[in-house]
């Protein structure tokens, strides 16, 4: 029952969500293709409606991975320190000017992509060093990583002029700001990438949330497994960091909300946390496009105004485990 | 069933086992004791190929390292002394049913054979009743059982139990002790490692004992579990009417 009350409101939500926004929307002109309201709700509202609940999907679906692969609810792309890599890969470009595109894609994207990979195969190739099970020392590094990205980010916002500046500072606090559909289709392919990922992985993942050992007594070359599964929550993580931003903590908390309302193993989670994911992070930005404060509050903000203190709680639950 | 042959093995650059030799025939009994620290859990690792090593482990003729982790896995259990599980949620049937994954074909949903196997294992531990319950809501005996339950559906022909009867009480001990007798009963070749000497003797089969990296086998038991072997080998005295579980 609890869980119908829950998704309901949310889908109520998801669905309110389109006709939230500075514009206020002429309903009755809505079906009207030549209408300004129409083109607002078809081009602006529902691609960013889209973009939110896979960006939402994937964020939550790659926390849930980070955390049964590491054995840790504190794991996640975020806390590791590939979103940071994705942002320095942003900035790099924004700062070296190179607007041009290749393939079809803006440098920043293809920047992004290439900071986010780069620091999971760097956190890879790390943890060859550290002794099995050692995963606390991984988040360490993760944590390491970050600060050394902030502070090159740092030396960049240093020697930007203002107008570089300002496009940093947007880009480094994550936007659902969307024209037209390009965009939130490359979001829900690299979305559905992970989740076929994930679903076909569901049983050696499974093997993998109970313990190094005994998935390794059960037959599982659990190194080549998780580093496939790195390989393709990486790609779905870089692809929405590079188009989106970092979008913070919703990869923490939407698992660990998933894990307390079913009581599950992580097998049957990975529909859920898809579901919920995207649910949450609509709900998230309807409320940042609710807030009248001259400009829209950036999404990345809500979902770290929530995430702190939870991420905070997270820590006080865990300190006995 | 199993050969050892002068194996040494130990954690990064730190040996612990030398030159260890025994084997262990099908359908018969191997009980390991040794003080603490003298080697005996990474023994069972590096049978189960946990660990790497010198020398030579052969199962059914084949080397352990030149078969993949499903072939081990098919071929080999370890239930270790404790398990930590980062998973809080798995019922008691699901955990069990991972006793199949090495029999799963791959990317394959597990078969209603590999859920009837399983329902057949809960019975012979008799923990059915209990096979909707979360994993961590079981007692230690309970959990312990259920460890048993998911070697049972792995049908491997070797079980490597470490200190099982460790945080059991003597009711689950005895219980324990029955369904020990009862595996080999079923063709399968157990070792088991524990300081329980009564459980040990009870088992009426060759003892190997690791004392500082080093083991000396026994094929004769009592030759192990005379008064001055013990007295000798642990430096304490024994006296056979001390209080423990009467497994006999």
């Amino acid at each position: 029952m609890i869980k119908v009350i829950f998704y309901g409101l949310f889908f109520a939500l998801l669905v309110y969500s389109p006709f939230v926004g500075t514009a206020v929307l002429n309903l009755s002109e809505l079906l009207d293709p030549t209408s300004l309201s129409h083109r607002i709700f078809v081009e602006l509202r529902l691609p960013r409606v889209l973009l939110g609940f896979m960006a939402g999907a994937s964020l939550g679906l790659a926390g849930l991975l980070f955390q049964n692969i590491f054995r840790n609810v504190l794991m996640t792309p975020y806390t590791l320190g590939v979103s940071s890599g994705a942002v320095l890969g942003a900035g790099i470009a924004i700062k070296l000017g190179l607007g041009t595109l290749f393939l079809g894609f803006g440098a920043v994207t293809l920047f992004g992509f290439i900071g986010a990979v780069t620091t999971v195969l760097l956190l890879v190739w790390l943890s060859r060093y550290l002794k099995r099970a050692e995963h606390e020392s991984l988040l360490l590094l993760g944590i390491a990583l970050s600060f050394f990205y902030t502070a090159a980010l740092m030396m960049i916002f240093f020697v930007s002029s203002f107008i570089e500046s300002h496009m940093l500072m947007r880009f480094t606090m994550g936007s659902l700001s969307v024209i037209g559909y390009k965009e939130p289709l490359i979001i829900t392919a690299s979305t559905l990438f992970l989740l076929a990922g994930m679903w076909v992985y569901r049983y050696e993942l499974q093997l993998l949330a109970l313990s190094d050992e005994q998935a390794r007594l059960k037959g599982l070359n659990t190194s080549s497994v998780t580093l496939i599964l790195l390989l393709i929550s990486s790609v779905a993580i870089a692809t929405l960091v590079s188009l989106t931003g970092p979008i913070g903590f919703v990869g923490l908390v939407v698992p660990h909300i998933i894990r307390l309302v079913y009581k599950r193993d992580v097998s049957r989670l990975i529909l859920p946390t898809f579901l919920f994911g995207g649910l949450f992070l609509v709900a998230c930005d309807t409320v940042a496009r609710s807030i009248e404060l001259g400009s829209e509050v950036p999404i990345g903000v809500i979902t770290s105004l929530i995430g702190g203190p939870f991420f905070i709680y997270l820590i006080l639950q865990n300190r006995g485990r | 069933m199993i050969k050892v042959t002068n194996i040494s093995c130990g954690y990064e650059n730190k040996p612990i086992l030398k030159n260890v030799s025994f084997s262990l025939t099908k359908q018969s009994h191997l009980t390991v004791f040794g003080l603490n620290g003298s080697g005996k859990s990474t023994l069972a690792k590096a049978i189960c190929g946990l660990i790497d090593y010198k020398g030579s482990i052969k199962i059914d003729g084949t080397e352990l390292r030149k078969l993949s982790y499903i072939e081990r896995a098919r071929r080999i259990s370890y239930i270790p002394a404790k398990v930590e599980l980062f998973e809080q949620y798995n019922t008691l049937e699901e955990f069990v049913l991972l006793g199949r994954y090495p029999h799963k074909a791959a990317y394959q949903n597990y078969t209603a054979k590999d859920h009837q196997i399983t329902r057949n294992a809960l019975q012979t531990m008799k923990i059915d009743s209990l096979s909707a319950r979360s994993l961590h809501t079981l007692s230690s005996g309970q959990q312990q059982m259920a460890l048993i339950a998911q070697a049972l559906t792995q049908k491997s022909k070797i079980i490597i139990f470490d200190e099982p009867t460790a945080n059991l009480d003597p009711a689950n001990s005895l219980a324990f002790a029955s369904q020990l007798v009862s595996l080999r009963e079923k063709g399968i070749s157990t070792i088991l490692i524990t300081h329980d000497l009564h459980l040990g003797h009870h088992m009426k089969a060759p003892v190997l004992f690791v004392d500082n990296g080093t083991a000396e086998y026994f094929a004769d038991p009592e030759l192990f579990f005379s008064d001055d072997s013990l007295q000798h080998r642990y430096a304490v005295t024994f006296s056979r009417r001390a209080l423990g579980v009467v497994y006999d």
